[in-house]
């Protein structure tokens, strides 16, 4: 009887780690390429835990939604929803269905698991209506970060070009 | 670049401040060395994934934005160079005068673009482009893991979602043709010439030669 149950437990670990490898995903968004261990299988949507949605891009979930810095998209937590379920106690979020809301591109390879999400539109609202410079933050050659904003006060050349 | 340099020496005490950005998915050993062999000691950068063309909707390089004291833009999407290059080929000496002009004169400076003027300079993308980042993001994604079926497959993904960015079409001939102004971007510039488009958007840059 011990023996059939610590059978029944291996094929159970065996069966969720199965799971957990086929559930892995790396995400793409600017300069990130964030590893996540889990997601609930989906066909069409990546769905991730809470907390690997800032890990994404940097929303947080919180009661009243999905929020980056004053943006919040409400999320219903309470029930099932196109944006967020709850699968065994674990809630999950659907990372592509608030991209579709934000109008932000993304394109996968489904069969890598490797989603790859374009800039957010809201980032550039004020660039459309207002002719305000884009933030940014990319390495230099140095590896130190460089964003605009670190040159309020000055002005900027910003000048891009290519080797080939 | 060793002109860029010079100018920015020349006007680097005037709160201003160059950010040359290298559109390159071969990284450091694509452009390094060019930046290393003009001693620049502007902000540089080596932009793998073309974000900063992506961000500010530009389509070629080089390109020149102008960005001011608080962080708007000026001017943006022109075809810039610190002068003209093989006998006049390309490039131009009309450029720098106004940078000049604009690091002395600020706001003042009659080469600044008014928000009405920088807005409806900004090149216009369809959603289908918008896309062409993402995939193009994920070709390089793969070209980093040496997976070189599934960066072809992704950058030609870009190059179809977005038919008006030279920059995705000009890296990947890098790759497919070994340079950038081989027979395939010849045949895709004249077709776009010939039906009435531009290549670069033209400098309008009227008040140079009064000036001088």
């Amino acid at each position: 009887m011990k023996n059939i149950k610590s059978i029944a437990t291996l094929l159970g670990l065996m069966l969720i780690s199965g799971l957990i490898n086929a559930q892995s995903a790396i995400v793409l968004y600017n300069e990130r390429v964030v590893e996540i261990e889990q997601t609930l299988p989906d066909a069409t949507d990546l769905w991730v835990k809470p907390e690997d949605l800032t890990r994404v891009n940097d929303f947080v979930l919180k009661p009243e939604g999905a929020c980056l810095d004053e943006l919040c998209v409400p999320v219903l937590q309470d029930r099932d929803s196109a944006m967020f379920v709850t699968r065994q106690g674990q809630g999950w979020f659907n990372v592509t269905e608030l991209a579709d809301k934000l109008q932000q591109a993304h394109v996968t390879d489904y069969a890598d698991g490797v989603w790859s999400f374009g800039v957010l539109p809201l980032e550039r609202q004020s660039f459309f209506r207002g002719a305000v410079a884009p933030d940014f933050a990319l390495p230099d050659r140095d590896g130190n970060i460089v964003r605009l904003s670190d040159f309020r006060g000055k002005k900027v050349l910003l000048l891009t070009w290519a080797s080939w | 670049m060793p002109v860029w340099q010079s100018i920015y020496e020349e006007l680097k005490s005037d709160n201003f401040e160059i950010i040359s950005v290298a559109q390159d998915t071969g990284g450091e050993a694509a452009a390094g060395s060019i930046f290393d062999d003009a001693n620049v000691s502007y902000t540089s950068i080596i932009d793998v994934n073309h974000h900063i063309s992506a961000l500010y909707n530009l389509v070629n390089v080089p390109s020149g934005i102008w960005i001011d004291e608080e962080g708007k833009i000026v001017r943006l999407n022109e075809g810039t160079y610190a002068k003209t290059h093989f006998n006049g080929q390309f490039g131009t000496d009309d450029y720098v005068p106004i940078v000049r002009d604009w690091v002395a004169k600020g706001a003042e400076s009659e080469y600044v673009w008014d928000r009405e003027k920088v807005r409806s300079s900004i090149f216009q993308r369809t959603p289908d482009a918008e896309r062409a980042q993402p995939a193009f993001r994920l070709g390089t994604y793969y070209f980093t893991a040496d997976n070189d079926t599934k960066a072809e497959q992704y950058w030609t993904m870009a190059q179809e979602l977005d038919p008006t960015s030279w920059n995705y079409l000009r890296q990947d001939l890098q790759y497919e043709e070994g340079g950038s102004a081989g027979p395939q971007w010849q045949a895709r510039r004249e077709q776009i010439e010939s039906a009435g488009g531009v290549y670069y958007a033209p400098l309008e840059i009227d008040a140079v030669d009064a000036d001088n």
